[in-house]
């Protein structure tokens, strides 16, 4: 895209981009950092995540001040405004996953006491793994306005709720093992929808970049998981 | 060219491969397009793109100069007003045009408006009367100026004026109105009433407006035509076109990345 005649226009909209990016990193850090923290049972590490969530807040806010002031001062058309549109909806999403990475560390600080079972971590481990790479592909995705990328993590959120669905039938097997399992499992639980959640939510950036590169948002019906049907947890 | 379809609203004026010279010079480029009945549509471009000759073609007000001629067509319900045996002060009269400075007569307000009616018919003073209040309340001006008609149009401010000018026009019972930039010498304030103006007239006029305002003209209008060096880049609905544009000239445009 050739530059505006006004430069500083064109600062404004990269200082946006360069600040969604930044959301980013922190965000796939926070992710990263809570399934450390939750497989290791490392309290201190997941106090840390806890605590950068509100670098995290506080960016979202900048974004969305930002933006507004972007649409305000100059009236943008066209690919611009779509810009402004999508850095205040893709800020959004990148502060919630920032929140679910949070809620998972909140869970390793209370289930370090009673740690057991280890076995149960490992179906999160992989539902982990495949969120951070779909994140991590749909942030390139945005970056780069790569259409192709972005619809690719589009389709393969449905593989994520499949992983969910596992790990869901796998901790109920737990709990019927042996009721002493049951918080611990309950807590998994939890970080394993929180999962699913950011797998939304990324999926949802996914559908920004769509937006932001061609002007529509895909009128395909999202792609579901099995859970979905029985109402997961 | 890509065009659209206009269905639903049907089709006021047709213009078909319609060519401009100034001279040797061609101003317009095989411009096609169809003008919505009591719709707005919006001519936006650099300067120099020929918005406003298409504009001033659609009443031959291009006639008025010498070694300017059109060539192509512009069908105004079914009638090809290019053809020379057309009644030029009438089609004037069909299609009424609002400058981009406020033009009132150098004669009291009621006059203003009374003049132009009676250079087409001669009505009774009481029906006269009627008439420039209606014209006046169809401008949004009567409240403002009911109580000194008969002082000096050139009295009033320039967005008084500038609205004088469109009680002007649609006082003779115009099919459509033609407006040149009508806002751009107005303060904020005249210029959100003569767009709110606009709006109100589209539910009984056709209405075409060029203007250098692109805010102005996704507010004002339902269809908007974006020209370069005399030709139809790209014409369509004016919500999809500021929005999502089709043609990389458009977005470049509309986005302030020209040139």
């Amino acid at each position: 895209m050739s530059d505006h005649i006004v430069r500083s226009y064109d600062r404004e909209l990269d200082l946006l981009g360069r600040r969604i990016a930044e959301m980013g990193g922190i965000a796939e850090q926070m992710l990263s950092d809570a399934m450390d923290a939750l497989a290791n049972l490392d309290p201190e590490l997941a106090r840390k995540v806890v605590g950068t969530d509100t670098r995290l807040d506080a960016l979202q806010r900048e974004i969305e001040d930002e933006a507004i002031l972007t649409i305000a001062r100059r009236q943008p058309m066209a690919i611009d405004l779509r810009e402004c549109v999508a850095a205040i909806r893709v800020s959004g999403d990148l502060e919630r996953v920032g929140d679910l990475a949070k809620n998972i560390a909140k869970r390793a600080i209370k289930i370090a006491a009673e740690a057991r079972l280890p076995r149960a971590i490992i179906g999160i481990k992989s539902m982990h793994e495949f969120a951070a790479i779909q994140l991590k592909d749909v942030l390139d995705a945005y970056a780069q306005r790569d259409i192709e990328r972005a619809r690719a993590v589009w389709s393969r959120d449905v593989e994520l709720d499949a992983l969910e669905d596992s790990v869901f039938r796998d901790l109920l097997t737990f709990m019927m093992e042996d009721p002493r399992n049951i918080t611990f499992c309950t807590h998994l639980l939890f970080c394993s929808k929180n999962i699913e959640r950011i797998g939304d939510h990324t999926t949802n950036i996914a559908e920004t970049t769509i937006y932001l590169v061609t002007g529509e948002t895909p009128q395909m019906e999202r792609p579901k998981g099995a859970i979905d049907k029985v109402g997961g947890p | 060219m890509n065009t659209i379809t206009i269905e639903k609203p049907d089709v006021k004026i047709r213009v078909r491969d319609l060519d401009f010279f100034y001279g040797q010079t061609r101003a317009l480029k095989s411009i096609n397009l169809s003008l919505a009945r009591n719709e707005v549509t919006a001519f936006i471009g650099p300067s120099g793109c020929g918005k406003s000759t298409l504009l001033r073609v659609l009443n031959r007000m291009y006639d008025l100069y010498s070694g300017q001629r059109a060539t192509g067509e512009v069908i105004l319900d079914g009638e090809n007003i290019l053809s020379p045996g057309i009644d030029v002060n009438l089609l004037r009269a069909r299609v009424g045009m609002v400058f981009q400075k406020p033009t009132p007569f150098p004669m009291s307000i009621y006059e203003n408006i009374a003049f132009g009616i009676r250079l087409y018919e001669k009505p009774p003073k009481s029906e006269l009367d009627g008439r420039v209040e209606k014209a006046l309340r169809g401008a949004a001006l009567w409240e403002e100026v009911k109580d000194k008609l008969h002082t000096s149009g050139l009295g009033l401010s320039g967005g008084q004026q500038q609205r004088l000018c469109i009680a002007r026009t649609v006082a003779i019972h115009p099919e459509v109105i033609l407006f040149d930039e009508p806002a751009s010498a107005l303060d904020p304030i005249s210029t959100a009433k003569v767009e709110e103006l606009i709006d109100e007239l589209s539910e009984e006029f056709t209405i075409v407006i060029v203007t250098h305002n692109m805010q102005q003209a996704a507010r004002v209008s339902k269809y908007t035509a974006f020209m370069y060096l005399g030709e139809l880049v790209e014409f369509g609905l004016t919500n999809r076109l500021f929005t999502s544009p089709e043609k990389k000239q458009t977005q470049d445009y509309i986005t302030g990345r020209f040139g």
